[in-house]
């Protein structure tokens, strides 16, 4: 159930036929070609143009996989159909979210709002569960980077079997892995590793290894998230490190970064938008 | 309502559809999905058909598996067959009538989100350009397709790229001026499909009888 993306580069598409993205869009609907003369039909370039009409969306001569740090990953010039609507379907999925979160944190702010001022006492909750309603993630980009990688842990049969034994209300923080919150603001590294260990926990509930025991599966398991885990608690008290294992919640160290930053990442903040 | 689509295939790729129905991961969807589009390929009819058939695996898969293979293989086969549209055409112009109306019933159907799928927007409208090339225009096959989808999927096209429409329609609009050898059907069709655009996309007697044209005789 994992998620496949292939990026194929059929050159599929025929030289002079034209695909309106980029600077090809607007080209298509003129009525002139670039050598000024009208176009007698609207799926053929003149000759004259002179241009590459093989890749035309590309301006530049980039390689297939070229990729910048902060893409998704190689983009395949010729788009494939499937992925084009699959990432139609997140894109249109995250905004429809962004709306339910709103829409469900005003309403939880202002219900807390009204009990602190007649109790008086402010719930410690509030601040990690209902972010201020202006101070979301709203960058689609970023959001649709999150939920993709929400997806990876959600498609894996851990979850699967996860929801099935824990139903949410009897979820016990800190015990029961959750969710990261994609609207709250984090920084890259924050999410990167609250993600990891979010998936690390679900790892809990893989199907039964050869000797039929969930917590052997975990030691079984050759990660190298949690190799890197345990080399960093078990290093001098070393302030970069905000990666702990999920065992070592008493880490041995009495190091204060150490210490405290395992519970803040422990308490990762979830929004299950049903 | 799928029930009568689903009488429309044959024995083998009913018990499929049945069966994907109603447990979807049991099933092999990329035989499903080939299946379907290879006899619709064969029958404009089953074409008609494929769209609402199509949408239900899609949502069954969905909400029981929560994946779309379906809709990822069928997309892939029909990008395939839009790849390699003009040798087909160059084959069998019946055959590439059915590509055409294939696509265009899949974008009327399988909407994401209640959205149509942007996706297929540039094809179909490549599709419908070559439809509308004067070679294209002497064939009655090829006049009726590119009338019957514009009444079909014409609004929402327009609605995702007008530019691209009124380019279409130049071309369309200059057929039917310009161009001699036209049979007087075509000219017919193509000044309907000129009117129908104008009063904004109503349908008036003749093209509700175009529209619905899968009455069985």
């Amino acid at each position: 159930m994992s998620y496949h993306r292939n990026y194929r580069h059929n050159n599929d598409y025929k030289a002079d036929e034209h695909r309106s993205k980029g600077t090809s869009r607007y080209s298509q609907s003129r009525k002139r070609g670039s050598d000024g003369n009208l176009r007698t039909h609207g799926d053929s370039e003149p000759a004259a143009s002179g241009r590459n009409t093989k890749d035309h969306r590309s301006t530049d001569n980039r390689h297939p996989s070229f990729t910048t740090p902060e893409s998704q990953g190689p983009v395949s010039r010729i788009r494939d159909w499937g992925d084009e609507v699959e990432a139609d379907e997140m894109r249109t999925n995250v905004q429809r979210d962004i709306q339910r979160y709103r829409r469900r944190i005003l309403t939880a702010d202002f219900a807390q709002r009204e009990r602190k001022t007649s109790s008086g006492s402010s719930d410690s909750r509030d601040s990690r569960d209902s972010p201020i309603p202006g101070d979301i993630e709203t960058d689609e980009v970023v959001l649709m980077r999150r939920q993709k990688q929400i997806n990876y842990g959600k498609n894996t049969l851990a979850y699967d079997r996860y929801i099935k034994e824990v139903p949410k209300h009897l979820r016990q923080p800190g015990v029961h892995p959750r969710t990261p919150n994609k609207f709250k603001k984090y920084s890259r590294r924050s999410w990167d590793q609250q993600i990891k260990l979010w998936r690390v926990k679900l790892h809990a509930w893989d199907p039964p290894a050869q000797d039929g025991h969930d917590l052997q599966a975990i030691e079984e398991i050759d990660l190298d998230d949690i190799m890197d885990i345990e080399l960093d608690v078990e290093c001098s008290p070393d302030p970069e490190a905000d990666a702990v294992s999920p065992t070592s919640n008493n880490a041995s160290s009495s190091n204060d970064s150490c210490t405290a930053t395992p519970s803040k990442m422990m308490k990762t903040d979830e929004t299950e938008m049903a | 309502m799928e029930e009568s689509k689903i009488q429309s295939f044959d024995e083998e790729t009913q018990k499929l559809l049945k069966s994907a129905l109603k447990e979807p991961n049991k099933v092999d969807l990329e035989i499903l999905s080939k299946a379907i589009v290879d006899k619709s390929m064969k029958d404009i009819f089953i074409c008609k058909d494929a769209g609402p058939v199509c949408y239900a695996i899609v949502q069954t898969e969905a909400k029981q598996c929560n994946t779309s293979v379906f809709r990822r293989k069928l997309l892939t086969r029909l990008q395939q067959e839009f790849s390699a549209r003009e040798e087909t055409r160059k084959r069998s112009i019946q055959e590439w009538v059915c590509v055409v109306t294939f696509i265009c019933n899949i974008f009327d159907y399988l909407k994401v989100n209640n959205e149509p799928m942007v996706a297929l927007v540039d094809p179909i409208y490549d599709c419908l350009f070559r439809l509308a090339r004067p070679d294209a225009l002497l064939n009655d096959e090829e006049v009726n397709c590119l009338v019957v989808q514009l009444h079909r999927v014409g609004e929402q096209l327009e609605r995702m790229n007008s530019q691209r429409m009124d380019e279409l329609f130049y071309l369309l609009r200059d057929g039917f001026l310009l161009q001699e050898s036209l049979s007087s059907m075509t000219r017919l069709q193509l000044l309907e499909i000129l009117e129908f655009r104008a009063s904004g996309w109503t349908l008036t007697d003749t093209a509700q009888h175009y529209y619905y044209s899968e009455v069985v005789d």
